[in-house]
């Protein structure tokens, strides 16, 4: 436990020196919801899409602000450094997330409140199941962020991930039109993908005023593509594979 | 007589097709500043990568301080590697606090007390708030050595430490090292520069990823035949003599 803290509070130590990332975490998602507060056309068409914005900026953020940091601890040798130290795979896993968590739960808040209050989304849930809902679709973006990032040698390659593994997601999760209304292979395919369900359980719990219980099916294949995200993350940082 | 640091038998591995460790066999006592001396491309830093367990060898065996490298084990080992490797947004303290704390420094107190020396000893301490990338490459060259030293370790693997620094701090962190093994440290110290072998009690020349001499440096300048013969006169020698046996 002690070493997971030390490297989470590394982790938040960082990114608070740095800035300019900070600025850009807190205010991005004001910017994509203003924008999209003015931009569309009905009051309906905005309670389905904010609510949907909440998961697919926390997937976002969660995948590109550990992917990219895992990736620079291994392009500016911490992680060899790291790995030849008597810390646990699990604890550089759940220090990553501890401390990426606590920035995705500082957006949620932010994006949540400006929704809620400023923009006028409806909102019949309870704040702190959305939270525990966000923890769960952080922890799979996360996971899968170090993941990936053993696949990339360098940020601009980390970027290029984006385009293949986050985009697909935001086009077939029912943000841009209902997935009911997709061609079936684009539902089939809908289906397969996590952020699906990230942005079915969080209209679920916001919009309908559905509790955790009720989405059991969302939360059961989060759960299940954070647990096997997490086991291939902890295999790409096996001792004795540095590269 | 002391228990032997590393234990290595038959070591070997591989990059691909390309062997870059090929059979190596080494012991080194405790207590000594252990030189591993080749040009670029020998497999000093492989070699080192193997020891301290960031590498599986494709076939053979590391002991270091008598157990296989682990997670467990590394508590006892220091590692400073080729590059600073560094939180260059973290400070100076900040870096050094981290690494005591990983290797097991629980004590708030005590583990202050140490940070707050090792940036004294690398001669930091007016520049220990500050950011590391705002420093020079000898500066973090200092940093990262704080980092592999902070928690006093039995075991010491420092590659190419010297690296990059000018002649004033080299002398500085050679004194330092001395005073490691003074006091019952091993150092195993990678290097390609014979001014670093020359401050080594124990040496050995590697080659294409094989031992080609090891002894004292007056033992391997004396193996030259030369009674004037240098450190570099004694490597060249071992190298050419390597040659001729290769080519019979």
């Amino acid at each position: 436990m002690y070493n997971m803290f030390t490297i989470a509070q590394r982790t938040i130590n960082q990114l608070i020196h740095d800035q300019r990332t900070i600025a850009l975490i807190l205010i991005v998602p004001l910017v994509i919801a203003s924008l999209i507060g003015v931009s569309l056309p009905s009051k309906d068409i905005l309670n389905l899409t904010l609510p949907a914005i909440l998961a697919m900026l926390i997937l976002f953020f969660g995948f590109l602000l550990s992917g990219i940091a895992f990736l620079r601890e291994r392009s500016q040798g911490t992680r060899e450094r790291l790995m030849a130290s008597p810390v646990s795979r699990l604890d550089i896993l759940v220090g990553y997330l501890l401390g990426f968590l606590l920035f995705a739960m500082v957006q949620t808040l932010i994006l949540f409140f400006y929704s809620v209050y400023v923009l006028k989304v409806a909102f019949h849930g309870e704040l702190w199941q959305i939270i525990v809902f966000q923890i769960l679709i952080g922890i799979l973006a996360v996971c899968l962020g170090i993941f990936i990032s053993a696949f990339a040698r360098n940020e601009f390659q980390m970027v290029q991930f984006i385009p293949l593994i986050i985009v697909p997601q935001v086009f077939v999760c029912g943000l841009l039109f209902p997935v009911e209304q997709m061609p079936d292979y684009l539902q089939w395919i809908a289906k397969l993908l996590p952020l699906t369900y990230g942005v079915e359980g969080i209209r679920a719990l916001m919009l309908q005023g559905k509790g955790l219980l009720d989405i059991g099916k969302d939360i059961g294949v989060l759960a299940a593509y954070a647990t096997g995200l997490m086991v291939l993350a902890g295999i790409s940082l096996r001792r004795g594979n540095a590269t | 007589m002391k228990e032997n640091a590393i234990a290595i038998e038959k070591l070997s591995f591989n990059y691909g097709h390309l062997r870059v460790i090929n059979d190596i066999s080494l012991e080194t006592p405790g207590g000594v500043s252990f030189g591993l001396l080749g040009s670029n491309g020998a497999g000093k830093t492989t070699l080192i990568r193997l020891m301290v367990g960031l590498l599986k060898p494709a076939s053979g065996s590391v002991l270091c301080l008598g157990k296989p490298p682990s997670p467990a084990n590394a508590r006892n080992i220091g590692y400073m590697p080729q590059l600073p490797s560094l939180y260059n947004e973290l400070t100076v303290e900040q870096n050094i606090d981290f690494f005591a704390r990983i290797y097991g420094m629980r004590d708030r107190e005590k583990r202050s007390r140490r940070v707050s020396d090792v940036i004294k000893l690398i001669d930091l301490w007016p520049r220990r708030k500050e950011q590391v990338m705002k420093l020079s490459g000898g500066m973090k060259q200092r940093v990262s050595l704080g980092c592999a030293i902070v928690h006093q370790p039995p075991l010491l693997f420092l590659d190419e430490p010297t690296v990059g620094l000018d002649p004033e701090l080299r002398v500085h962190f050679w004194e330092h090292f001395e005073s490691l093994t003074r006091a019952g440290s091993t150092l195993i110290i990678s290097s390609h520069t014979m001014d670093d072998a020359a401050h080594c009690q124990q040496l050995v020349f590697m080659r294409e990823g094989k031992i080609i001499a090891r002894g004292a440096p007056a033992e391997l300048r004396a193996a030259t035949g030369q009674p004037d013969a240098t450190l570099e006169d004694a490597f060249l020698y071992f190298i050419r003599r390597g040659e001729v046996k290769a080519n019979v």
